[in-house]
């Protein structure tokens, strides 16, 4: 083992700044997994192609597997773990619990990451748009027709956010396993 | 303990049994927060890696890992000679965690480093020496099983690492009396689970003596008792704990050599020690689905009337043996019990190959010969120019039935399945007739399928065991040691809990499986965990209920008869006033001189039979049957194949969650689809030529048909958990002779050789006698 040149990297995870001191081959999957400890973020294939991987860096999906953990330096990291705020899960999130959209859940970091930024750009995709705008992520357990229901409800879920109906925010719901509502019964 | 009681009795108390629930595991998977093997971190864990053969059969000459302990940070460097050389194999033992003295695929595990970091491990790897003897080998079962083929077992003359014969009824009688026989040559090829998380384990070792494991292993118990046994330790002395396991298929019953060298990297090291998978790993070294030769031959009378079988297996093992003896004899055996058939006779043959070693796959062998089968079926529809729902439905096993093996179906769907599907794809009276429009033909096609609900075979076992605690707070605990590998058991298991108990859902939790904690289980395998597992909490729940009204009774000075639980609440059925919440009841018993806790207990053995000496019994407690029709269209030009439309409905006996049934139908549907039209693992001289995601295509969401619905069929199984029944399985094996039929139906070219690709497909229709119009069988 030749002794490598470490480098500075500064970047910004889930609203946390961070200074960390990584070798420039260190990919960025690992360095949130094993330097942050982010374990959210899942390892499916380390050549790009299951989306298991994927976080969002300024905004844009990226497979971390591929991402050198450099090339984000001076940039904003979103992981898994950022969704949720102050306890509340994301609607993405509230939504993939009521339709059920994944069994082992192996993909679904990468999978609801994808339909994040999915939606960011296009708030109201058609189903053809949700297929195609995730057809980067594998998902071997669900046939897919539970997750393309989730990401339709989290639309619903996200523009009854966006017009603020003050009275009724999404909140996880009083149920301990519930996602909206009591709990009794998912998105249909 | 009770075994076979009929379960079905008391109605639920909760109204949860039924429920679209959202999972228990919920919040935990869409946060990131759920720990697969890979997540956990202990300190100064090691890192392990496994250097494997590069050719397909060699002898091994020389093994010097001398320069490789030296690399810094190395901590051991492992052959078969640091191991007990102990082989495992549930049924054969003939694999050792390294090989020994020779290597019979490329992918055999030669040695293993573990490492403080992973360039350390990386670096010895490259530095252990082998020195290999090349052998002659042999890829293909046919000529495996030929005189003078390379030998790869001494023990196993003529590379026949197991073989059957079952007969039933008189087959020559049968064929006699046949106005029509099918006779044809199907085969099926290796397909890969590729659940999306590699098979990965943590395992520590310390001055305890005990070897505990975190692993995505879907059978906990079994996998502690097979490791002790190669180990060569006390099963106690492995603690053996799931965590979240990211999919699994039959893939990670642990038949693989991975475990064995992350257990005894930790045992040489005396540390803990991590491997990981990569995912060229598993394609090269896991256990894939059995490919395999079938020669069917099937008599019809002119009525339709199945009066004859006959056939012939050639099942792929591979280079070593896991579960395919048994595995073989499912191709073999299951599927007869689909059809009122009398007259039978099945030989079966399985044979190694200088190829990666086969295994259970979702299905575990009943999808192969439900292809050939279901395939043969349209076949001789179109002969007897009957419609081959009509057909079907003529000779479709019925509740009551005790169908040629023995098997007592005591409840049966198969039939409204097959209705609900064919009519759902525009099959009403007659099939729909083929459209054309310029180069696509349209076609619909339907077959159906039958699996079972565990099945009696370890130690004449097929049972399950659990603890339900009703604590102080009142919410309450599942223990149960089945485990979860994503299908959502634990959610299943706290609804059964509540509907029987009588307590709010919310206020269940279900465990992780833990050999040290939780009661004993034998895992995921054989759709059972739902029916068998499921069955197990009732009586756990049922106890702990009892519990709750003794207490009841003694504090009201009332019988325990007069008092029930609902919503949480304990109440006097005449003077309903009389109530205390069910946390009430709990603290008071603990909370007294001689207190105890409330915990239920619950076993159950489904009223199965291990089979006799000729494989006849009822191996199973209870017999899910489902079918699936496909809507295709074939662009004639390419030979590509499209699926539009497939519907799946399955006899669950009775939907838990409808919303994890249907999850379990449309994964499996869509799994099928991958196996029936773009999944192979593709092998020349030994070599897999595809062994990651990009070259190996499983169906992404925008490849899957526009339509996919499933249809739950609900005709409740007086065995089963409140009417449940297994599901997992079933679902997989209709699909690719759905597809066959529905392509064969649009162009009229019979593809027997699975997948079904445009090549083949393209080769078909330009054969003289396909080349025709599509000639609708009706
Ligand atoms: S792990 Fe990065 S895309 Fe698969
Ligand atoms: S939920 Fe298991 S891979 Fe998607």
């Amino acid at each position: 083992m030749s002794p490598r040149q470490k480098r500075q990297l500064s970047l910004e995870v889930n609203g946390e700044p961070y200074e960390l001191l990584v070798e420039p081959h260190w990919l960025l999957v690992d360095v949130l997994r094993d330097q942050l400890h982010l374990t959210g973020t899942k390892i499916g294939c380390g050549i790009g192609v299951c989306g298991a991987c994927t976080v969002l860096v300024d905004g844009q999906a990226v497979s971390s597997c591929l991402a050198l953990a450099v090339d984000a330096h001076g940039k904003a990291v979103t992981t898994i773990e950022g969704l949720a705020r102050e306890g509340r899960l994301h609607p993405i999130q509230q939504a993939f619990i009521a339709c059920g959209g994944f069994q082992c859940g192996f993909c679904t970091p990468g999978m609801i990451m994808g339909a994040k930024e999915l939606l960011d750009r296009n708030p109201a995709p058609t189903e053809e748009e949700i297929r195609a705008g995730l057809s980067g992520n594998l998902c071997r357990c669900t046939g897919y027709v539970k997750i393309i229901e989730s990401v339709q409800v989290a639309v619903r879920l996200l523009q009854e956010e966006m017009a603020g109906e003050a009275g009724a925010p999404v909140s996880p719901g009083p149920g301990r396993h519930a996602a909206v509502g009591s709990g009794q019964g998912g998105a249909r | 303990m009770s075994t076979g009681a009929r379960t079905v009795t008391a109605p639920g108390r909760s109204g949860v049994v039924g429920a679209r629930v959202p999972r228990v595991d919920g919040k935990e998977k869409v946060t990131g927060e759920a720990a697969y093997a890979a997540d956990i971190a202990l300190p100064r864990v090691l890192v392990g890696k496994v250097l494997r053969s590069p050719y397909p059969h060699a002898r091994l000459l020389r093994v010097d890992t001398s320069k490789a302990r030296r690399v810094p940070g190395v901590k051991a460097v492992i052959t078969a000679e640091d191991t007990p050389k102990i082989p495992h194999g549930l049924f054969v033992k003939d694999t050792y965690p390294l090989a020994l003295e020779r290597v019979r695929y490329v992918g055999d595990e030669v040695a293993a480093v573990a490492a403080a970091i992973e360039e350390a491990a990386s670096e010895a790897l490259e530095l252990i020496e082998v020195e290999y003897e090349e052998l002659p080998a042999v890829f293909d079962p046919l000529e495996a099983m030929a005189p003078g083929a390379p030998q790869l077992h001494a023990d196993r003359p003529g590379n026949i690492a197991y073989q059957l014969s079952v007969e039933r009824g008189d087959v020559e009688a049968g064929f006699r009396q046949a106005a029509h026989v099918i006779e044809e040559r199907f085969t099926t090829h290796a397909t890969y689970h590729a659940y999306l998380e590699p098979i990965a384990s943590v395992v520590s070792y310390g001055h305890t003596g005990k070897l505990t494991v975190w692993a995505s292993a879907q059978e906990p118990f079994m996998t502690q008792a097979e490791l002790a046994e190669a180990l060569h330790l006390p099963p106690s002395d492995i603690h053996f704990i799931q965590p979240h396991v990211g999919g699994a298929f039959g893939g990670k019953t642990m038949d693989d050599n991975h475990l064995y060298i992350s257990c005894l990297l930790a045992l040489k090291t005396r540390a803990a020690v991590k491997l990981v998978n990569t995912r060229e790993d598993e394609f090269v070294a896991s256990r894939p689905r059995v490919p395999t030769v079938i020669d069917l031959k099937v008599g019809f009378a002119g009525d339709g009337a199945i009066v004859a079988k006959e056939a012939r297996v050639v099942s792929d093992n591979g280079a070593y043996t896991s579960r395919t003896p048994v595995i073989m004899r499912t191709t073999c055996i299951r599927a007869d019990s689909l059809y009122r058939l009398q007259n039978l006779r099945t030989h079966g043959y399985l044979v190694y190959t200088n190829k990666i070693p086969t295994g259970s796959m979702r299905g575990f062998g009943n999808p192969q010969m439900h292809f050939a089968l279901e395939s043969v079926m349209d076949m001789a529809a179109r002969e007897l120019g009957m419609d081959p729902l009509a057909l079907r439905l003529r000779n479709a096993t019925q509740a009551g039935d005790v169908t040629v093996h023995g098997w007592r179906v005591a409840s049966c769907g198969l039939s409204e399945c097959l209705e609900r599907t064919a009519a759902e794809v525009g099959w009403r009276g007659a099939r729909p007739a083929p459209g054309a429009s310029g180069t696509k033909r349209r076609g619909v096609g339907l077959a159906c399928a039958t699996h079972v609900s565990g099945r009696r075979h370890f130690g004449n076992y097929d049972g399950s065991s659990a603890l339900v605690k009703v604590n102080e707070d009142g919410r309450v605990v599942v223990l149960s040691g089945e485990g979860d590998v994503g299908q959502g058991s634990r959610t299943i298991f706290a609804q059964i809990a509540a509907e029987e108990l009588g307590v709010p859902y919310e206020d269940v939790d279900v465990t992780m499986a833990d050999t040290e904690s939780t009661p004993f289980g034998m895992g995921s395998h054989a759709s059972k965990v739902t029916f068998v597992g499921g069955n197990a909490v009732r009586v756990a729940a049922a106890d702990a209920r009892r519990q709750l009204l003794e207490i009841t009774a003694r504090l009201f000075e009332a019988r325990a008869e007069d008092l029930a639980i609902q919503d949480g609440r304990i109440f006097h059925r005449e003077l309903p006033q009389r109530a205390l919440t069910v946390a009430e009841a709990a603290k008071a018993h603990i909370y007294r001189q001689g207190g105890e806790p409330v915990i239920g207990k619950g076993a159950w053995d489904p009223p199965s039979e291990l089979h006799d000496k000729t494989f006849y019994g009822n191996i199973s407690g209870a017999y899910p049957f489902g079918a699936c029709a496909a809507e295709v269209e074939v662009d004639v030009e390419s030979g590509e194949v499209k699926v539009l439309r497939i519907v799946s409905a399955a006899d669950v006996g009775r939907a838990i969650n409808p919303m994890l049934a249907e999850g379990q139908i449309e994964g499996g549907v869509i799994q099928g689809l991958g196996y029936a039209l773009c999944e192979e693992i593709r092998n020349e001289e030994g070599r897999v030529l595809n062994p990651n995601f990009s070259d190996y295509r499983i169906m992404a969401c925008e490849d899957i048909p526009v339509e996919v619905k499933a249809i739950l069929v609900e005709p409740v199984d007086p065995y089963g958990p409140f009417g449940a029944k297994g599901l997992g399985e079933l679902v997989v094996a209709p699909v690719a002779p759905a597809v066959a039929n529905a392509v064969a139906h649009a162009v009229g070219a019979r593809i027997t050789s699975l997948p079904i690709t445009a090549e083949k497909l393209f080769t078909a229709l330009r054969r003289p006698q396909a080349s025709r119009p599509a000639t609708p069988n009706r």
